[in-house]
């Protein structure tokens, strides 16, 4: 666990980043930044532009200000193929499986970057012990699968491709509260590996037990940064959630 | 039982065609939702350049029309759909018609409208006698080289790596690139194949045929627009279904209608067309995930 910020810069940095949909605007001036080994989470109502920001960092959504930087290297957009290469890894809302696919080929395709095929067979193994359900269904087309299965084997394919960030875009959308916490507990496991972790969310209770520290987003803005301890117990978080105070946390 | 067999072969013949047709449109549309019209034109480049290496050896003049087509696939895929990659889709349609009128042009302007009439296949214009019916070897031969192209796609498609990121990415092309498949590759990659395919079509066309012109893909390709989307757009293995199902559903129209209506039996094909789409307007088996392209 390298938990600690004992280098300069951070894993991701984000600086005055706009992005903008025609008139509309969707992130004015945020800026953020998450160290390598910490689970940091953004909260936020629907709308308040967390997949806009996940999208900017992935080269989803092209920004019209502002500065992504990974790894001390400027992030381009539209260049999809080489996130991944660059060790972001997005496991995007609604989950998109390749639903035609079979359970095993989608892990496959996490994999798409590597090369050492005998490695990957090794950690697929691995998973379907973790996970025997989708092990005995492993070559059903994962569009079958339950939302809560079709949620794990997303995960599981964004980690084959051995991420130095994994991005999370609302996790637990749809799914029943047991198998959120299922879903919680696999974020638990990866982070005690000590993977990077950014996790956008709408439930904010589960998002601040999970992350070092959270940021809450409304309207396009950050409201309220801080630890996720602080902000849980912070009686200004919930007038950030929902907007009611406007001036920028400082 | 003679003229069952003979009907079959015509059927399974003709329909192979279509599905080969079929598959190289349906390879493309898969991968980035494009009804790529100037396939027509890669079939009619094939059959010129077999019909310019007419005194070669066969293998010659079949590498050089594969070379060719694939050359030129990957080329109007460089220059013209590339750039309009993230167009509307009726943007690429009408960039699809222009480049296929263009190309037909161009051939009228190279090697004039005049009707060439080649025979590729000399070795194949004899019957073959099997269970004492006779079969025409060259029919024989179209159904078998289908086959065999037919299953090579299914493995390459089913068994490799590179098969299964242009699966990946025909069902759902930015999350295919976000796990790091490169789109420019699999798509010229897709390209290619189907230049490859149009070029064996042409083969085996010309040598039913016996004739090329700037025209000569077009037919074929407009059917076989038509197979795609009665198999369902964008599922490969619909593709082929549907070639055969229209091949098939021809050859059983010429064979069975009253002879004062067989010149109308494109009219029945297309009647039932338009009943199997009533019925099932996503196509007989629907792709996934066709909403989900960005």
């Amino acid at each position: 666990m390298t938990a600690t910020a004992n280098s300069s810069s951070p894993l991701l940095s984000i600086d005055g980043l706009v992005v903008r949909y025609g008139q509309i605007t969707a992130l004015s001036e945020v800026s953020l930044h998450v160290d390598e080994g910490e689970v940091v989470s953004i909260v936020g109502p629907n709308g308040a532009g967390k997949s806009s920001l996940l999208g900017a960092i992935a080269g989803l959504v092209q920004p019209a200000g502002g500065r992504i930087a990974f790894a001390g290297e400027p992030v381009a957009p539209r260049a999809l193929e080489r996130t991944v290469r660059r060790g972001i890894a997005l496991v995007p809302e609604g989950r998109h499986v390749f639903g035609g696919l079979t359970v095993h080929e989608n892990l496959m395709l996490g994999a798409t970057v590597r090369n050492d095929r005998r490695v990957v067979d090794d950690e697929i193994a691995r998973f379907f012990d973790i996970f025997p359900i989708l092990g005995e269904r492993r070559n059903e087309a994962a569009g079958r699968l339950s939302g809560g299965e079709q949620q794990m084997l997303v995960i599981a394919r964004a980690l084959l491709s051995k991420p130095r960030l994994l991005m999370l875009d609302e996790p637990s959308l749809g799914l029943a509260p047991k198998v959120t916490d299922r879903v919680y507990e696999l974020l638990a496991e990866i982070r005690a590996q000590g993977l990077t972790i950014l996790v956008v969310e709408q439930n904010a209770p589960r998002a601040l037990k999970a992350a070092n520290r959270t940021y809450v987003l409304n309207g396009g803005r950050v409201r309220l940064a801080g630890p996720s301890a602080t902000l849980a117990a912070d009686p200004d978080f919930e007038a950030a959630y929902f907007g009611l105070r406007t001036e920028a946390a400082s | 039982m003679q003229m069952i067999i003979q009907v079959l072969a015509d059927a399974f013949s003709l329909g192979g065609l279509y599905a080969l047709t079929a598959l190289g449109i349906g390879l493309i549309f898969s991968v980035m939702r494009l009804a790529n019209f100037a396939h027509a034109e890669f079939v009619t480049v094939g059959a010129y350049v077999l019909f310019a290496l007419s005194g070669e050896p066969l293998v010659m003049g079949v590498a050089a029309a594969i070379l060719a087509t694939m050359a030129l696939a990957v080329l109007t895929e460089r220059l013209a759909f590339r750039p309009l990659r993230n167009a509307d889709p009726a943007t690429m349609l009408i960039s699809s018609f222009s480049v296929s009128m263009f190309l037909q042009r161009l051939l009228v302007f190279l090697v004039g409208s005049r009707i060439k009439t080649l025979d590729p296949l000399p070795m194949l214009n004899n019957a073959v006698t099997i269970g004492g019916v006779q079969v025409s070897s060259l029919k024989l031969v179209t159904i078998i080289v289908c086959a065999v192209l037919l299953a090579g796609l299914t493995l390459f498609l089913k068994k490799t790596r590179f098969g299964l990121q242009m699966r990946a990415a025909a069902e759902n092309f930015t999350m295919s690139r976000l796990v790091g498949v490169r789109a420019n590759t699999v798509i010229a990659a897709a390209f290619a194949l189907s230049g490859a395919l149009a070029a064996v079509v042409a083969l085996l066309f010309a040598a039913q045929t016996g004739f090329v012109q700037p025209r000569f893909g077009v037919q074929l390709v407009i059917i076989a627009f038509v197979a795609t989307v009665i198999g369902g757009l964008g599922n490969l293995f619909g593709a082929a279904v549907g070639g055969f199902l229209v091949g098939i559903v021809s050859i059983l129209l010429q064979a069975f209608l009253p002879p004062e209506l067989r010149p109308f039996r494109e009219a029945g094909l297309f009647l039932v067309v338009i009943l199997v789409l009533l019925v099932r307007p996503q196509g007989l088996f629907p792709a996934r995930g066709l909403k989900e392209r960005v």
